[in-house]
């Protein structure tokens, strides 16, 4: 399969600051999602593949051609971009035919498509609303109707699930799976990797402008699940509740915190450990008050892949 | 893409965006303010109106000499100020140019359509409000034909004045980023002052080129009330005038394109 976006020593930065560094990259039909913390360079490599900034060095190509300074290109891109921004003195209705008509559909066709695209996102019948008066997900939906409306081949999506509730999210997820069968190309960012991991089973991971790894989801849990987690759990008796764990094979270090309430436990295999835990303060018959993961989230991975 | 198929691209675009931004900018709060602010020489029209009842003679030079002061040299340049420089900081302000410039547009075409759309705008706006405070003023010769053509060449005037200084702060919001202060001093500061500079300097303001189309002259040796707008003008003729007003049109707004094809806006995080 040849590839659709295709990154080449592409690098990318702000005064002393770096966005992008030196990557190469193919991305190809589907869905792909691109994984990192804040300020890992996503939206950068969205901006450059979207045509909205030049690379510094390197190039980027979509379906063979530069994006930067290329309309034609975008009449087959759709862009959802990560910030919360609108014009605000317009309608739902008002902001999807105007961009629609900036696509250059006319008059007919924009109300038609913008009706669906309303329909898809459910705020049909709140398309009178001026987009002020949205809330965080209706606004998130909106941003989400204008990047599909045109029906692009390519859909560049930042951040698309942020501030959605459980349900609008489960629907996304859906319309984007859809996108893949219908053999589009989509570009998702995201910080969270459930989130991600909903969406695809191709990942590329981005960290302080590299890309770290990219390859299916497995392998990432792969190199994931070789980092050492740490789970506090605070209970009525957490000797009893560590005496459990003993034995344990994917423990590595039980420790217990000043306060004498807390099991700090150590773990390489953090999906193992949890599917065990429940059994274990069910055996230990004590009372659990509060789990928490310190590190369990993006940012400690990251730290962690690249050796920090 | 041939040059013809360039042409056609930056129409199309230029007229979509216009479109869409005539309605954006309708429904704008800025719109609002600066529409009521238009008002302010509508009153002052009604006040002479009542103060000098019963000497019609003196009605137009009052009018060229204080109202249109206002209309030019305030009125004019504060909405294109605005206006003007808002056409790429709002967008970079309000993060909204990705939806513009990940569309199927031309940048200058986005440049020349929203400078369309506003212009058009502020036009309507600038042309209520002359219409409004000229006619009030002038209510008890309203048959007379030289009446509404002289009122059409006012209203060219600032029509030319609203289109220069649009351009002029396009180019300004283009280039800088707080573009807004560079063009408070320019539009109230410099031209301002230079145009009652004599000899030549005075032809380094774009007011000069607007007062010198202006119908009205006080008879030489008459008697004038406040000749702020007149004074020290040395008119240039009304043809170069014109070229003079068009050209620097389209020379800053064919920069102010080439500036926004070539420049990356970046957001501030």
């Amino acid at each position: 399969m040849s590839a659709v976006i295709r990154a080449e020593n592409l690098s990318k930065w702000y005064g002393n600051v770096l966005g992008l560094s030196e990557v190469t990259l193919e991305i190809e039909n589907g869905v792909t999602g691109l994984l990192g913390p804040n300020g890992a360079g996503k939206s950068t490599f969205m901006k450059l593949v979207t045509g909205q900034m030049k690379p510094n060095i390197g190039s980027v190509t979509v379906g063979g051609r530069r994006a930067w300074n290329d309309p034609a290109l975008f009449a087959k891109i759709g862009f959802c971009p990560e910030p919360d921004a609108f014009y605000e003195d317009v309608t739902g209705w008002e902001f999807l035919t105007g961009l629609l008509r900036l696509q250059g559909f006319c008059r007919a066709e924009a109300a038609e498509r913008a009706a669906r695209a309303l329909d898809i996102v459910d705020l049909a019948k709140d398309k009178d609303r001026l987009i002020r008066g949205y809330s965080r997900g209706m606004r998130q939906r909106v941003k989400f109707a204008q990047a599909i409306a045109h029906d692009p081949e390519i859909i560049v999506l930042d951040e698309p699930l942020s501030g959605l509730d459980p349900l609008s999210k489960r629907k996304l997820i859906k319309l984007i799976k859809d996108f893949r069968s219908e053999g589009r190309t989509v570009l998702v960012s995201s910080h969270v990797l459930p989130e991600i991991e909903a969406l695809t089973s191709r990942i590329v991971l981005i960290h302080q402008g590299k890309i770290l790894a990219q390859g299916d989801i497995p392998y990432v849990r792969e190199l994931i699940e070789a980092h050492p987690h740490v789970i506090s759990i605070r209970s009525s008796d957490p000797r009893r509740l560590a005496a459990g764990f003993i034995g344990d094979a994917a423990v590595r270090k039980l420790t217990f915190d000043p306060d004498g309430k807390t099991l700090v436990i150590e773990t390489h295999k953090r999906d193992a450990f949890f599917g065990r835990l429940t059994g274990a303060v069910l055996e230990a018959g004590v009372l659990v008050d509060e789990i928490t993961s310190p590190d369990d989230n993006l940012q400690a991975v990251f730290d962690y892949l690249v050796g920090k | 893409m041939t040059a013809k198929q360039s042409i056609a691209a930056f129409g199309a675009s230029a007229s979509q965006v216009f479109a869409f931004y005539f309605i954006l900018g309708r429904k704008s709060a800025k719109t609002r303010v600066f529409a009521l602010l238009g008002l302010v020489p509508v009153v002052l029209a009604v006040v002479v109106r009542i103060v000098m009842r019963g000497r019609a003679e003196d009605v137009m030079a009052v009018f060229t000499e204080i109202l249109m002061v206002l209309f030019l040299q305030f009125y004019i340049v504060i909405l294109s100020l605005f206006f003007g420089t808002s056409i790429v900081a709002e967008e970079i302000e309000g993060r909204t140019l990705p939806y513009l410039i990940t569309r199927p547009l031309t940048k200058p075409g986005i440049i020349v359509g929203k400078f369309g759309a506003y212009a058009l705008l502020m036009a309507l706006m600038v042309t209520v409000n002359l219409a409004l405070s000229y006619f009030i003023m002038n209510g008890y010769r309203l048959g007379e034909a030289s009446l509404y053509l002289t009122f059409l060449r006012y209203a060219g005037v600032l029509g030319l004045g609203v289109l220069a200084y649009t351009a002029f702060f396009v180019f300004l919001g283009a280039v800088l980023k707080r573009a807004i202060l560079v063009g408070l001093v320019f539009g109230f500061g410099w031209e301002n002052v230079i145009q009652y500079f004599p000899g030549s300097t005075q032809k380094f303001s774009l007011v000069h080129y607007l007062k010198s189309l202006l119908p009205y002259r006080p008879a030489p040796g008459g008697k004038s009330t406040l000749s702020l707008l007149l004074f020290r003008l040395e008119p240039t003729t009304p043809a170069v005038s014109i070229l003079t007003l068009a050209a620097v049109t389209a020379v800053l707004l064919a920069l102010a394109c080439w500036i926004f094809r070539a420049k990356e806006y970046l957001f501030e995080e």
